[in-house]
């Protein structure tokens, strides 16, 4: 099981090896005096890294472990939270996201609901101070928010 | 020639300046405290910022930088009380720092480990100034050739010294050099690697690149030790921090050693703090240890480590500011955030840059001193900072990620690629690659590039120009040697204590 992580890397690694040549390869060069031009650069980072990559099949080091179960779980679930966070983070405004995150983050790192809860808050309301007002970087207010503003 | 210097002085004398040493050394050693948050962490978290803010160029390296210095101090707190390194720089002080917190000793291991880290930082930022205006007079004569030459001499000796894996340091070489060649190629104006994406045609950018590779993947990483608890340490009281000079004294031979041998090991392209105070701690072991005691709580086993990867943080600029190839994965990323400010680095930077080159250098004088200020008295303040609760820390490294990212240019699409190359990190160290190969290759791909295809334009294809010159020449034999020797090393090592 050990051993085969490494494996499983240097199939990997061949098959990207294989796509940037390919990439590469098709690459439509007009005439210029660089005698190198774009391709050369590329091809030859994928020749060097499928040998690398032969290398480390041949002679795999240890694997390291893995995450499995409710581990792994975790950490798709705080992927996935991230990407929420990007997704909703213009539409729905720092203020709102940052709070939700920070309060489903800390409970993930084991804070109790109220800790959580109450330290999520502060953090979106201290950052946004702090961004705004400290450093002056514009962040998003959230779509939601302007009609309110805009009726004035 | 030392006029660079007094010129510093000027500009690091200013009271913006002044501020943001003190704050750059206040923050380093809070970053450098805090375990899982390293020098490059702080500063990929804090770089974004410091070009918003308008900072000029000087100003903004001379906060990054000091944070660089000012983790090296801190990564020894939580070495010395939880027996938790905080940063890489730190993994050798945990073997005779905790030992001595164990017995009562942690207010004396601060001290001494303080002393130490100022001595190590002072020997090596003199060698800094001495060498580097010499070093720039060679570094006028490169050409195209000579550089891509030193660019295979520092992959060279990286892959050599850094890690306990050589090949997987060269893999992760390839693959930041094959990062770097996405996006509009300069000299053709060829799209490489774009998928017809315009978001890319710029390249990936440098700060999207280290917040997604460093700040992301340490947030799933943190995740993950929480889960399985290993935090729950118990820190040692730490008591009065103070050191005597007879304890000074009696480990001041090995103090001046591992300054030395950090320095020159700074100096070497590519290889940092961890393998200064690794190489520093072992020789010192081999040199003084009499007893064997090492290990068990020796002050020298403390103060060697601490010494060497002080010194080995500002050798590393040696080679940063007149070669422009960085020492150490962390200034990979303080030359990253130069070129933010179109400063191109390379051996003209010396003379064409003697405000930002003097005022570094300079600063790191200055920054020294206020970190040893900082670094005994508080140094019971600051070990409270390793209480803080991940909880706390986690979501506001995100928070720090994502509005350090959107404020490049309030791009959602750079965010998102910040979440992908945050995966491609964490499954990086998840498969026992280090990262800072990653970043090296990352940053030097582009000037490899370009310096490879000028070289072979001026010949006209010829390959022999890159081996024409003494100055190349030598860089391709240093190149081999430092591969080459220690392997057979090695073997000879082996050889000899079979028979």
């Amino acid at each position: 099981m050990k051993l085969a992580a490494d494996r499983i890397l240097s199939l990997l690694l061949l098959g990207l090896a294989a796509f940037v040549a390919v990439q590469a390869w098709q690459l439509q060069v007009p005439f210029s005096y660089d005698p190198l031009g774009p391709k050369a650069v590329p091809l030859l980072l994928a020749g060097l890294l499928a040998v690398l990559a032969i290398v480390l099949f041949v002679r795999p080091g240890a694997g390291g472990d893995w995450p499995t179960g409710a581990l792994l779980l975790r950490l798709v679930f705080t992927m996935a939270v991230l990407g929420l966070y990007a997704a909703l983070f213009i539409n729905l405004g720092f203020l709102v996201t940052t709070a939700l995150v920070s309060v489903v983050i800390a409970w993930l790192f084991g804070a109790t609901p109220v800790k959580a809860i109450v330290g999520g808050l502060l953090l979106a309301l201290g950052s946004y101070l702090l961004f705004t007002y400290g450093l002056g970087i514009s962040l998003p207010t959230g779509s939601w928010i302007e009609p309110l503003l805009g009726s004035n | 020639m030392f006029d660079f210097l007094i010129q510093g002085f000027g500009v690091a004398l200013t009271p913006l300046n002044l501020g943001l040493a003190f704050l750059g050394a206040l923050l380093g050693t809070l970053f450098g405290a805090l375990p899982g948050i390293g020098p490059i962490n702080g500063i990929a978290i804090l770089m974004p910022l410091a070009y918003t803010l308008g900072l000029p160029a000087e100003s903004a390296l001379i906060l990054l930088a000091g944070i660089y210095t000012g983790s090296e101090y801190g990564g020894r707190m939580s070495s010395i009380l939880l027996n938790v390194p905080g940063d890489a720089g730190a993994v050798m002080t945990t073997l005779d720092g905790h030992p001595l917190a164990k017995k009562g000793l942690a207010g004396p291991a601060l001290g001494l480990s303080a002393v130490s880290s100022f001595i190590g930082a002072t020997v090596a930022i003199i060698g800094l100034t001495l060498f580097a205006p010499l070093l720039a007079i060679v570094a006028v004569k490169f050409g195209p050739a000579e550089f891509f030459g030193l660019m295979i001499f520092a992959f060279a000796s990286m892959s050599a010294m850094m890690g306990k894996d050589p090949l997987k340091t060269l893999i992760g070489a390839v693959l930041g050099v094959l990062i770097s060649t996405v996006g509009v190629d300069s000299g053709t104006g060829v799209l490489r690697f774009t998928f017809d994406m315009p978001e890319l045609y710029d390249g990936i950018d440098f700060v999207v690149m280290i917040i997604g590779l460093f700040a992301v993947s340490e947030i799933l990483l943190m995740l993950e030790h929480a889960f399985r608890h290993d935090q729950d340490a118990e820190m040692a009281p730490v008591g009065r921090v103070m050191v005597k000079m007879s304890e000074v004294m009696y480990c001041k031979w090995a103090i001046l050693r591992s300054s030395v041998i950090g320095f020159v090991i700074g100096v070497l392209p590519g290889t940092g703090a961890s393998v200064a105070s690794a190489v520093a701690y072992t020789t010192e072991k081999r040199i003084s240890d009499h007893d064997n005691s090492f290990g068990t709580g020796n002050m020298r086993g403390l103060a060697a480590p601490e010494a060497a990867n002080n010194a080995s943080a500002a050798g590393s600029f040696v080679p940063m500011l007149t070669l422009g190839i960085p020492g150490s994965g962390t200034t990979a990323i303080l030359l990253g955030a130069l070129m933010l400010y179109n400063i191109n680095p390379g051996p003209m930077m010396f003379s064409e840059q003697p405000v930002v080159v003097g005022g570094l250098i300079a600063s790191l004088y200055i920054g020294n001193v206020m970190l040893l200020l900082l670094n005994l008295p508080l140094a019971g303040v600051f070990a409270r900072v390793l209480q803080v609760p991940r909880w706390i820390l986690v979501p506001s490294v995100a928070i720090l990620a994502f509005v350090g990212v959107y404020q490049l240019n309030s791009d959602l699409m750079a965010i998102y690629l910040m979440l992908v190359i945050g995966v491609f990190g964490y499954l990086l160290r998840k498969f026992g690659f280090s990262l800072a190969p990653v970043v090296l290759g990352f940053v030097l791909g582009g000037l490899m590039e370009e310096n490879l295809r000028r070289a072979l334009s001026i010949s006209g294809g010829d390959i022999a120009i890159l081996f024409q010159s003494g100055l190349s020449i030598g860089l391709w034999i240093a190149a081999a040697l430092v591969v080459l020797v220690p392997m057979f090393a090695g073997k000879f090592k082996a050889k000899f204590q079979k028979t």
